[in-house]
């Protein structure tokens, strides 16, 4: 939870942006020994001086996003745990820490599979669902929004996620289209359109539906919240960020699909641009509320669409990027920093990255080239990447040693560099992962 | 008339292009010398892609105006025959892995450079390549997979065609985490980085 400090008006948005990090480094945590805080407040002191771009001893090696499942799966648990087994994955990941002493904390994402059951979730398949046991998840792309209803979407972003979205993704949730137009409860009489799905059956019978799911979800975030208190404990502090998308890309990989929109630049240009922008407002104010309730300094948005192959850098510089610009300049206003976990390659669009302000951008790379990634960005922002998940999947020891060094010699004296995976991998080697944590240690 | 339809195509004027594709057959223009117009624009709009002047949503667009068109014009070919194909590619999703828009941009790109292409479809196990190898007669497999999932099904599906004893059989592999290191990894002969790296490939084996 991050609470304003009463002068938060007159504050600059980098004055503001130090107030949240403050509030995340200094967060209480019940160490486990004073040696746990210690280390705590060393590593944690360093990710900060990595963020602020100040004088450090060192990079940062940083696995969430490459061996977040190896790290349990090295310990014969297997997708399907991830999703059904949180409490089980506990010893896992303590273990993993314990071993290895990592920088930062890693941990297999929370899904939420029992939740997902009960509410008939559509727009993933999943290991001990429709997967086999040793799989995680998989996207399923669907037509959840035809393009027809672009207008619908534009006129009211969020009545369309809770009555048009949320019934076609979850077949549980089909009674949330009897809900009334929200902005019709004005008058006296109009309790009655606000009461009446709440009084028929298939509305109460969603409703019960919806609190065994929560309830469920209750016991997950429980397990995962424990795993999570005592590794941060034990003295591994996180990175502090939520996940969200770009505005292109919420549409894109959850309503219209990849071929969907892609078609649309085409096909519904002015439908399209439309709703993206529409969007804006609404994204802005639930990723700010996002950031305010858990106290995390960065949003991290996975990215997907607006990659190199994916479109054109003129269709770029019409459907993706000024949304997103948009969005991303309404949060360093209120102190929030972008952290781009960028998948697949960047390499004809770091220019406009590079229209931001100094310091409001982490940028985390896959596949794109490093050293024109610190020619272009490395003096504004924060960089991480690129060690691929098929070197670590299936490279030597050596050969992840070399890039690791390679990486090394290109940004060890970087304002700020964290070591990172380009993607997540199920398999690898505890040597690989020393590897690859050496790396950054002089 | 047929360097209007190029232009449309090749332009991405989806209504345009198949309004000249009716005006130029009631006009009694010969079918195929409208699919080879098609042809000739899909040659257009994939070195741009190679060059990198056109990207996924003009692959996908034209592949469905063509689609389109092909629906208007292929009744009328029938008797034509069909124009001989450079070989047979078997191709798939690997198994384990859903995803079929880079795959089926690959099967489009080989189909309309002259291959003949039987796809498998998504989460097709090494049991089913090798199958559909011996049923067809293929001498190449294309492997999809996005995900890094897709590494171990990848290696198994090469491993099983050896097994088979199609070893006379060329496999080349493509997706999202996919690279030289995966390819050496798998035992595949090529990596593909995109649709018309595997033509290429695909024509370098035929």
């Amino acid at each position: 939870m991050f609470t304003r400090p009463d002068n938060w008006k007159k504050m600059s948005p980098l004055e503001r942006r130090t107030a949240r990090l403050d509030a995340w480094q200094n967060a209480p945590v019940p160490f486990v020994s004073p040696k746990a805080e210690a280390k705590y407040k060393e590593r944690i002191a360093r990710v900060r001086k990595i963020y602020d771009m100040e004088p450090h001893d060192r990079p940062v090696a940083d696995l969430f996003m490459g061996a977040n499942e190896y790290i349990v799966r090295r310990k014969g648990f297997q997708g399907k745990d991830t999703i059904y087994n949180h409490e089980g994955l506990r010893g896992a990941v303590l273990d993993f820490h314990r071993e290895f002493e990592p920088d930062v904390s890693v941990g297999p994402m929370p899904y939420p599979g029992k939740p997902w059951d009960l509410l008939g979730f559509q727009t993933y398949i999943w290991g001990g669902q429709k997967l086999p046991d040793n799989l995680a998840i998989q996207a399923v792309e669907g037509e959840y929004m035809t393009a027809d209803e672009y207008k619908d979407f534009a006129a009211d972003p969020t009545a369309f996620w809770l009555k048009q979205y949320l019934p076609r993704a979850y077949s549980a949730l089909a009674p949330m289209t009897m809900l009334p137009d929200f902005p019709r409860i004005s008058e006296s009489v109009d309790t009655i359109d606000l009461l009446v799905p709440f009084g028929l059956p298939p509305f109460q019978e969603m409703l019960h539906k919806m609190m065994e799911a929560g309830n469920e979800l209750m016991k997950i975030l429980g397990a995962v919240g424990q795993t999570g208190a005592m590794v941060a404990a034990e003295g591994y502090p996180g990175m502090g960020f939520n996940i969200v998308k770009t505005p292109f890309d919420y549409l894109g990989d959850t309503l219209r699909g990849t071929r969907g929109i892609l078609m649309d630049m085409y096909r519904h240009p002015k439908d399209l641009l439309a709703a993206t922008e529409a969007y804006v407002p609404v994204l802005i104010k639930s990723i700010i509320g996002a950031s305010d309730r858990t106290g995390a300094p960065c949003a991290m948005y996975v990215l997907h669409k607006g990659a190199d192959g994916f479109m054109s850098k003129e269709q770029f510089e019409k459907f993706y990027w000024p949304t997103w610009k948009q969005v991303m300049m309404a949060l360093y206003e209120e102190g929030i920093t972008s952290y781009l976990f960028i998948e697949g390659s960047y390499n004809t669009r770091m220019e406009y990255l590079a229209e931001m302000p100094d310091k409001s951008l982490v940028c985390h790379f896959d596949k794109s080239d490093m050293k024109q990634a610190k020619d272009i960005l490395g003096s504004k922002y924060i960089i991480a990447g690129n060690v691929p998940a098929s070197l670590m999947a299936a490279g030597t020891t050596d050969e992840v040693r070399a890039y690791c060094a390679n990486l090394m010699d290109l940004f060890g004296d970087a304002p700020g560099y964290i070591m990172a995976h380009g993607c997540y991998f199920e398999n690898s080697t505890d040597e690989k992962m020393r590897a690859f944590m050496d790396s950054v240690k002089k | 008339m047929s360097k209007e339809l190029i232009d449309a195509i090749t332009e991405m004027r989806e209504d345009d292009a198949v309004d000249i594709t009716r005006k130029l057959l009631d006009a009694g223009t010969d079918p195929v010398q409208v699919l080879d117009a098609c042809r000739e624009a899909m040659g257009i709009i994939g070195k741009r892609f190679e060059t990198g002047e056109s990207f996924m949503p003009e692959l996908m667009l034209a592949g469905e105006i063509l689609g389109q068109i092909s629906a208007i014009v292929k009744p009328r070919i029938q008797q034509a025959g069909e124009s001989k194909k450079l070989g047979k590619v078997v191709l798939g999703t690997v198994q384990g892995d859903i995803h079929d828009i880079a795959k089926d941009i690959v099967g489009f790109m080989l189909d309309i450079n002259g291959f003949e292409v039987t796809d498998l479809g998504v989460d097709a196990s090494p049991d089913k390549f090798v199958e559909a190898v011996k049923q067809t007669g293929a001498k190449i497999v294309g492997l999809s997979g996005f995900l890094t999932l897709a590494f171990d099904p990848m290696k198994f599906t090469v491993q099983a065609l050896k097994d088979a004893g199609l070893t006379d059989v060329k496999v080349m592999i493509g997706g999202g985490q996919i690279d030289e290191q995966i390819r050496e990894y798998t035992g595949a002969d090529a990596y593909g980085k995109d649709a018309m790296a595997a033509v290429a490939i695909a024509k370098s084996w035929a």
